[in-house]
């Protein structure tokens, strides 16, 4: 009976499951070639000119353009606010990393909706208005401790014998940071990058309550949805999904390949190849 | 690179602080220490605590010079409507079933890909689950509402095969709602449940087997209880996201079932000194559903069989 259930309900559930992911984004993608203003099935004459008329839709590329300048600020803050913070966890054993940790993860277990808006009224005490510096701010608040975490990850695993080295052949303490423990953490920090780009890419909530009358992507197409769809919306919607996907596979790949060094992740690096 | 630290060793400052590094580690704790701890203070605590202090506020922001005045009323107002207790409590209801449905459905996944799948696999079956959450909430649901629209692909799909009566009704409404928010919830459960069952040695299910046990007792004896911390943490984020959603909501679901997220998004854009109210909602919706999953792990917790 087990057996059975293994064999053939688990898999066919498995691929259900699967089929249901992503369904709905294949649906999407014809939508955005579907010859009418209208959205409906079935698709009976194809175009491509959603794809042409949204790339010259000035708002939605300014949208775009006002994602990018957060997801490229936030993580910049993002990394540079949570490398330091892991080197410090790092530091500390027992209880009292338990509890530095417990701090830091904390923005990852407040609802969102009041995370977003508490961000809202502090950075008001600093005269920082709503715009793309205070939905950046709020991205880095949410990403910071995923950052911390995969780094930290790392760092476990690093052997205090390198910096000693370094430092045996005469390397001062800021030599020892950037030229041995920096490039030991890069893989990390790859996938860490890689992380807070996608994270604040595809944020609504804090770009939304965060934000100025220019709206990032989500927020424009979440307005826009409020007042019905057309294919135009799925042509651009397909075009962003691509680009996020593709560089998600591209970073968990990465991330992978890099993150056990020497024999043994060498070798798990070639498993995976074989198998793929 | 290493040239630029060379060359700043001319200075005798920089001499200075690098022997003291080298000799002191409390000066490389504080020297990395800084930053992190202004951060921790800055972004994880003050918004809440300030969040805290003007939900007791009469009015905020103040006026030129005037000192605040404390109340008490904003969190009486809860209790004072309808609305928004029904909004409260839908939003529970809502989160728990969602957090319960989630976990029905992604344990079986989580299990295939854990335990039936080949070893070799594991990984890329893994990726292609997580694929499709790198993509905005709101790409997502609107991906559902073309789905489930009166002329969308579900309803397309019954009047090709034959189905002419009037289309179902699937969108705005909690079908839409459950469904969008379960796609935007299965990593956050399937994630924890996957690296709690992998451990799982599989020597002990054989042994279990070779006793005699059944399929059935298996899973409940041994699979169960050695996923417990996994099953406790996705429930734990799920739930906590599910209660903080704001957007699918409004996409998704109808106007009638509104959920508290919402409401406190809706008082923080009415004009006028809504503040304070949205601060006392805020901590209110904070408290509660920190005390609720924190009575859930408790009780789930203290049941016998518990690895130590």
């Amino acid at each position: 009976m087990m057996r059975l259930l293994g064999r053939i309900a688990l898999p066919v559930y498995f691929w259900l499951f699967v089929a249901w992911l992503f369904v709905p984004l294949f649906v999407m993608a014809a939508m955005g070639f579907r010859d009418s203003n209208f959205v409906a099935f079935p698709i009976q004459s194809w175009t491509t000119d959603w794809y042409r008329s949204v790339i010259e839709d000035r708002e939605i590329m300014a949208s775009l353009w006002v994602s990018l300048q957060v997801a490229v600020l936030s993580t910049v803050m993002g990394l540079g606010i949570g490398t330091p913070m892991a080197f410090m966890v790092a530091r500390f054993d027992g209880v009292w990393r338990a509890v530095l940790i417990a701090i830091i993860v904390m923005p990852a277990f407040i609802p969102i909706v009041v995370s977003a808006i508490a961000l809202r009224m502090f950075i008001g005490n600093f005269g920082i208005d709503t715009g793309i510096l205070a939905i950046a701010f709020g991205h880095a608040v949410s990403s910071v401790p995923f950052v911390v975490v995969m780094l930290l990850t790392r760092l476990n695993s690093m052997s205090a014998n390198l910096a000693d080295a370094a430092r045996d052949l005469g390397a001062d303490e800021f030599i020892v940071f950037f030229r041995v423990v920096l490039p030991y953490l890069a893989p990390a920090l790859f996938g860490a990058l890689m992380f807070c780009m996608l994270l604040s890419f595809e944020d609504f909530t804090r770009s939304f309550f965060l934000g100025s009358f220019d709206p990032t992507f989500p927020v424009l197409l979440f307005a826009r949805l409020r007042f019905g769809f057309d294919p135009g919306l799925a042509a651009i919607s397909t075009l962003v999904l691509l680009v996020t996907i593709v560089l998600g596979l591209y970073a968990e790949r990465f991330t992978r390949k890099r993150a056990a060094p020497g024999h043994q992740g060498r070798l798990a690096a070639r498993g995976d190849d074989t198998n793929a | 690179m290493t040239a630029i630290f060379i060359w700043a060793r001319r200075f005798a400052a920089y001499r200075a602080l690098t022997e003291l590094l080298a000799r002191s580690p409390l000066a490389r704790l504080a020297l990395i220490s800084i930053i992190p701890l202004a951060w921790i203070v800055l972004a994880n605590l003050a918004p809440l605590v300030q969040m805290f202090v003007i939900s007791f506020y009469q009015t905020y922001p103040l006026a030129e010079g005037a000192a605040p005045e404390f109340t008490t009323r904003h969190y009486f107002a809860f209790f004072e409507r309808p609305l928004y207790l029904s909004a409260f409590a839908r939003s529970f209801i809502f989160a728990t079933l969602v957090t319960a449905l989630t976990l029905a459905v992604m344990f079986p996944v989580a299990y295939y890909i854990a335990k039936v799948a080949p070893r070799m696999r594991r990984v890329r079956l893994l990726l292609l689950v997580i694929a499709p959450f790198w993509i905005s909430e709101i790409i997502r649901s609107f991906a559902w509402m073309l789905m489930l629209s009166n002329r969308g692909a579900v309803n397309s799909f019954f009047s090709f095969l034959g189905y002419s009566g009037p289309p179902f009704e699937l969108l705005y409404n909690n079908i839409s709602l459950t469904i969008g928010v379960l796609y935007l919830t299965s990593l956050y459960m399937l994630l924890p449940l996957y690296s709690a069952l992998e451990k799982i040695d599989d020597r002990l299910l054989e042994a279990a087997a070779d006793l005699g046990a059944t399929g059935f007792s298996r899973f409940t004896r041994i699979i169960l209880p050695l996923a417990r911390d996994g099953i406790l943490t996705g429930c734990t984020l799920v739930f906590l996201l599910v209660v903080g959603l704001y957007a699918m909501p409004v996409l998704l679901g109808g106007p009638s079932n509104t959920l508290f997220a919402s409401t406190i998004g809706q008082i923080f854009g009415r004009a006028g000194d809504s503040w304070p109210l949205g601060s006392a909602f805020s901590m209110i919706l904070i408290f509660v559903a920190l005390a609720y999953v924190g009575v859930f792990m408790a009780v789930l917790q203290k049941r016998p069989g518990r690895r130590t």
